[in-house]
């Protein structure tokens, strides 16, 4: 028996490396791309000073901010920065930019996570029913509430979540983050989406997977049926589920946004549009690269969690 | 075993739905209970009724007030702090020199009295001398010369407001010699709005970043706490100069940007004081219970302007006789009551009826299509002309529907427009380098209570961003009216400028709107200023 050290092939360990450096470079073209890109959007200091301030104060504050040095001057000393982690002080705020970042980034993937959790316990039970009992009660039921789950729009059921549980019925908070239960509410609004993808891929990938000729053997080879969910079907339906919940996770945060405006969430989204908005270039490239940083991340999971789910797959290609 | 295994699965759908419902029902918010006053009977509070008269309360602070604010403050200085949400969480930190009280006048507040000089050019101001910072230090006059020399650098945003002093003197620890350079008769209510003292000592200490972390002032309440984006923590000051004051605890600020969350908010009780709501939320929330709701007009214009600087050359809206026309093409009435439930009124001019000097003699123009043609006729554009025409998308209630309501209004008499309404950031951009079309509509509000600067805005030409014309009567008046120290003489050169300027239209006059804000039934002496200003040291909670 050959005796490995790590519970990962060579090849695999192989792999994974050369995707840490991708990813690294992917990492280092975002920065360069975000720098580019919202010095597009125009001149901050004008959206910064009040209405009646004249062009000599215009150009005087946009000296004193340093927004007037030349671009490459800019780029060098943004890029030097970024490399340890100083994304230089926001515009707007006047505190640094990566602070206000780690600051908030717990609550937006609080809340990203809770809508992930919601999706996956409704969607993956019901998909699962629903994909054994084709033409059934559950299965009609799966297939309707994946149908209203990706057509209704979030925001609009934010509201209305809002105003029946919280207003009405009083359950939950109609803002913030002050309680344990606050998560609720925008979690379910913002994870809806979501969850009707989910119940629709797991329907059908149970389906399919279940006319397959080798759970026709398992059943005749006599197996538990509860055992051939475990080891055969489960097993084969969470590779495509895996590969959407990592896109998924992108979507939800950026999806974010509304949410967090509606429930006045304390995390990351509203914190973009805002920044985006007042063009406060230093705030606009740390939230880009974080929420890059977190995507690229979230992948280099999923490809791990391929390969202890999947044996098949190889990477010595 | 299949029934097994689905029962399994089942069972675990139900349970989560089962245990999402019982986490929420655990101590769920109780409504407040109903005040014995029904609060559908009192709607509105006229704004402008005077402040009890200042009698220490004896009663020592008590209660935590919560405000929602629209936006999310970016700075907690009022140098920096970038608009009206920013600045009224801000203030309640800081004192100035003087105070507006709520009927207009000027009261002392770090400064006990102040001289004139015959000229007007120099005031010499004598502090109080039992006033100290949050954090001990004392108020003096080397706080007032530090403040005044920090608040004019090139990086605060304010910096003009600051630098209108030129020069500054302490002969001694508490008295202050300010000049200006030409008789200011603002400089003593910029002064009261703008010039917040901060502790130099302090800010010496722990530098800017410290400052902007933790800020310190003379104000009525301390700061506690600020998690950005989520709230603003203050608590009262106990050594605070005007004994008595303030009258709450703890002072909660939360930035809630939707405003049906806000109405939600004030509805369940878990927020105090919400504003920036529209005339059909504050409709919603009429006779809610333990819910006021309280209604002012805000000094705010509302126009069309034209442009005579650079896309404006050579147009139809050079002549006078065409722009008066365009004022009598828009029916403002029909779109005040179709968008804005007739909470708003129409404008005569760039001043309103609070503005100084404003002129009762002049009516709206009214709404008269035959005339407008007739004056088109005139003018020698019968059948009419065709114009570029913007818009802010985003930007202010309805306003698009406003322009486009406005481009139907002169079409009828003929003048055919093209309307682009375009993203707010961009507009502004192109207004500010006089890039937009001759025809723009835009917005303007003031605080101080005269129209000067917002005229001077609007008006200045090359030397202000966002102006597109420039009329030499108006730059004439202007100028007279910025070195009159004399009040009765500057109303009397404001309503001048008023009545020449209803006769030669540099605008379309729109409206000027109304906010509508809500309190809890048991908030008491909560005074918000037609600004959007709200001082909370006077204010009370009954809990």
């Amino acid at each position: 028996m050959k005796y490995r050290l790590s519970p990962f092939p060579h090849a695999m360990q192989r792999y994974l490396l050369s995707r840490l450096v991708q990813s690294l470079f992917l990492l280092i073209g975002v920065l360069i791309l975000v720098f580019f890109m919202v010095r597009l959007t125009g001149d901050p200091a004008r959206l910064m000073m009040p209405r009646e301030a004249s062009p000599a104060d215009i150009a005087a504050f946009r000296t004193a901010m340093g927004l007037d040095r030349p671009l490459p001057v800019q780029f060098w000393e943004f890029m030097r920065g970024a490399m340890v982690g100083d994304f230089g002080n926001s515009l707007h705020y006047r505190a640094p930019a990566m602070q206000m970042v780690l600051e908030r980034l717990p609550a937006t993937l609080e809340l990203a996570a809770a809508a992930l959790t919601f999706a996956l316990l409704v969607a993956v039970p019901l998909g699962i029913i629903g994909g054994s009992n084709p033409g059934s009660l559950w299965d009609f039921l799966a297939r309707t509430v994946g149908l209203i789950g990706q057509t209704v729009p979030n925001f609009w059921l934010a509201l209305l979540l809002l105003l029946f549980f919280a207003v009405n019925l009083g359950w939950f908070p109609t803002f913030g983050r002050d309680e344990a239960k606050s998560v609720v509410l925008p979690a379910v609004a913002l994870g809806f989406f979501t969850m009707g993808q989910l119940v629709r891929l797991t329907r059908s990938a149970v389906l399919e997977i279940r006319g397959e000729d080798y759970i026709r053997t398992a059943y005749s080879k006599g197996l538990p049926t509860n055992i051939i969910y475990a080891r055969h079907i489960f097993r084969n339906a969470a590779i495509p589920l895996v590969s959407i919940i990592g896109v998924q996770f992108g979507y939800l945060l950026s999806g974010s946004i509304y949410i967090e405006t509606i429930f006045a969430w304390p995390g990351l989204g509203r914190m973009i549009a805002e920044s985006v908005a007042a063009r406060d270039y230093p705030l606009v490239q740390a939230v880009a690269f974080f929420t890059s940083a977190v995507v690229v991340l979230l992948n280099l999971l999923t490809d791990i969690a391929y390969a202890i789910i999947d044996p098949r797959i190889r990477y010595d290609q | 075993m299949k029934f097994n295994l689905r029962v399994w699965l089942v069972a675990l759908l139900l349970l989560t739905a089962v245990s999402l419902a019982a986490c929420g029902s655990e101590t769920a918010p109780t409504e407040p209970a109903v005040q014995a006053t029904s609060p559908a009977a009192a709607p509105t509070t006229e704004p402008g009724v005077e402040a009890p008269p200042a009698e220490a309360a004896p009663a020592a602070p008590s209660g935590t007030l919560r405000v929602a604010l629209p936006t999310f403050p970016n700075s907690l200085d009022v140098s920096s702090a970038a608009e009206r949400n920013a600045q009224n969480a801000a203030w309640q930190l800081y004192d100035s020199l003087v105070w507006i009280n709520e009927a207009g006048e000027m009261e002392p507040a770090l400064a006990e009295r102040w001289d004139v000089s015959d000229d007007g050019t120099q005031y010499t101001f004598y502090l109080r001398q039992d006033v100290t910072f949050h954090n001990g230090e004392p108020f003096n006059a080397q706080s007032v010369i530090f403040s005044w020399e920090r608040g004019k650098r090139d990086d605060m945003q304010w910096s003009d407001r600051w630098a209108r002093a030129v020069a500054m003197e302490a002969p001694d620890d508490f008295t202050v010699i300010m000049r200006t350079e030409n008789p200011d008769p603002l400089f003593l209510g910029i002064m009261a709005q703008h010039w917040g003292m901060v502790p130099p000592g302090y800010i010496g200490e722990v530098g800017e970043d410290g400052f902007n972390n933790r800020p310190v002032g003379t104000g009525p309440f301390m700061f506690v706490e600020w998690l950005r984006e989520d709230r603003i923590v203050y608590e009262a000051n106990p050594n605070y100069w005007q004994t008595g004051y303030p009258l709450v605890q703890t002072l909660i600020f939360r930035p809630i940007p939707e405003s049906s969350t806000r109405v939600a908010a004030i509805r369940t009780g878990e927020i105090d004081i919400v504003n920036r709501l529209s005339a059909e939320q504050a409709a919603s929330l009429e006779g809610a219970a333990g819910v006021q709701v309280i209604r002012y007009p805000v000094d705010r214009v509302f126009y069309i302007a034209f442009n005579n600087l650079t896309s404006g050359i050579g147009q139809p809206t050079e002549d006078v006789l065409v722009r008066q026309a365009m004022n009598y093409a828009v029916d403002r009435e029909a779109i005040i009551e179709a968008l804005f439930d007739g909470a708003a009124s129409l404008s005569t001019g760039f001043l309103t009826p609070g503005n100084l000097g404003y002129n009762t003699a002049l009516d709206p123009y009214p709404y008269d299509p035959i005339k407008a043609r007739d004056l088109l006729a005139e003018a020698g554009y019968p059948d009419g002309f065709e114009m570029d025409f913007a818009c802010p998308a985003g930007a202010y209630t309805n306003f698009e529907q406003v322009c486009e309501a406005i481009q139907g209004f002169l079409s009828e008499v003929g003048i055919r427009t093209n309307l682009e309404i375009m993203e707010s950031g961009r507009y502004w951009d192109l207004e500010a380098e006089k890039a937009l079309p001759p025809l723009f509509g835009d917005s303007w509000s003031e605080r101080s209570g005269e129209a000067l600067p917002r005229l001077l805005g609007a008006l200045g030409g090359w030397d202000a961003s966002f102006s597109a014309w420039s009329d030499p009567v108006i730059d004439d008046y202007l100028e007279r009216i910025g070195t009159t120290i004399d009040r009765e003489a500057r109303a009397d050169l404001y309503s001048e400028l008023h009545a020449y300027m209803y006769e030669n239209p540099p605008f379309i006059y729109l409206y000027s709107p109304e906010t509508f804000e809500a309190i809890r039934t048991d908030v008491r002496d909560y005074y918000p200023r037609a600004a959007e200003d709200y001082f909370l040291f006077q204010t009370r909670i009954d809990r």
